[in-house]
């Protein structure tokens, strides 16, 4: 896989965990619409850190500072607060955003680089 | 009437009577811009830092808050609701203040940096508050 792709990568899965962080402070705490995009998130690093593994990258300091970087998203991804019990917000009668969701709507930011 | 929590703004928790839709459309706005914010600060890591699509997303987040802020003040919005709403749009505005504004700089596809493709992370990111699709904005 291409460094270059590696970094696109990086790159929005940072901003992706950045806006769930900030769901996590709102309703979706409790919400299954989060805690389905944490285990999806936590999915992805995991495989994005495998690929890492695998990859030949030109220079071995680049590898290594990609995998850091894999490493502080992987804790990230993994330390968002999900609720024990969840529930979709929008049918518990709390959300009422409409038929929409910011929390797919910051998962759908991975759509960009592919 | 009975009251519903409908949302969670900077760790409080914030209830509306059933039916008040007008205060229901300012909370939605805050709400996605908790999100959104958050988002471009994550950029503000990144190279976009160093671009003009960052500025430009965060001026139009600074110009929405202004007016969404001029639109609570004039709403009919319960006064003690109002003042805690309108302390977070001041919270978020202080926000977005801190991130870059100078449009001036390269865009970074341009200065060859950022390969993602044709999209962009930051005005994608502003596109959160198109989530919302009820709760019209109150007529002022």
């Amino acid at each position: 896989m291409q460094t270059e792709v590696l970094e696109n990568q990086i790159r929005v899965l940072n901003i992706v965990l950045g806006a769930l962080q900030a769901a996590t402070g709102d309703l979706c705490k409790g919400c299954i619409g989060l805690e389905g995009a944490k285990t999806k998130v936590c999915k992805m690093v995991k495989k994005f850190g495998m690929d890492l593994d695998a990859a030949s990258v030109g220079c071995e300091k680049t590898k290594a500072d990609l995998q850091a970087r894999t490493y502080s998203l992987s804790k990230a991804a993994e330390e968002l607060e999900v609720a024990e019990e969840c529930e979709c917000q929008k049918t518990a009668g709390n959300c009422k955003l409409g038929a929409e969701c910011f929390v797919n709507a910051a998962v759908d930011l991975m759509k960009l680089i592919q | 009437m009975g009251k519903t929590r409908c949302g969670r703004i900077l760790s409080e928790d914030i209830y509306i009577e059933e039916g008040d839709t007008p205060t229901l459309y300012f909370i939605n706005q805050l709400r996605a811009y908790q999100v959104v914010l958050a988002a471009l600060k994550a950029l503000d890591q990144d190279i976009c830092h160093d671009g003009c699509s960052l500025p430009s997303t965060v001026n139009k987040v600074i110009k929405r808050l202004g007016k969404l802020k001029n639109d609570l003040e004039a709403s009919d919005v319960a006064t003690e609701k109002k003042e805690s709403l309108l302390s977070k749009i001041n919270s978020f505005l202080a926000d977005a203040n801190k991130l870059p504004q100078d449009t001036s700089q390269t865009c970074r596809k341009s200065a060859g940096e950022c390969r993602i493709g044709s999209g962009c992370f930051a005005t994608v990111a502003l596109n959160i508050l198109k989530e919302i699709t009820e709760s019209e904005a109150p007529k002022i």
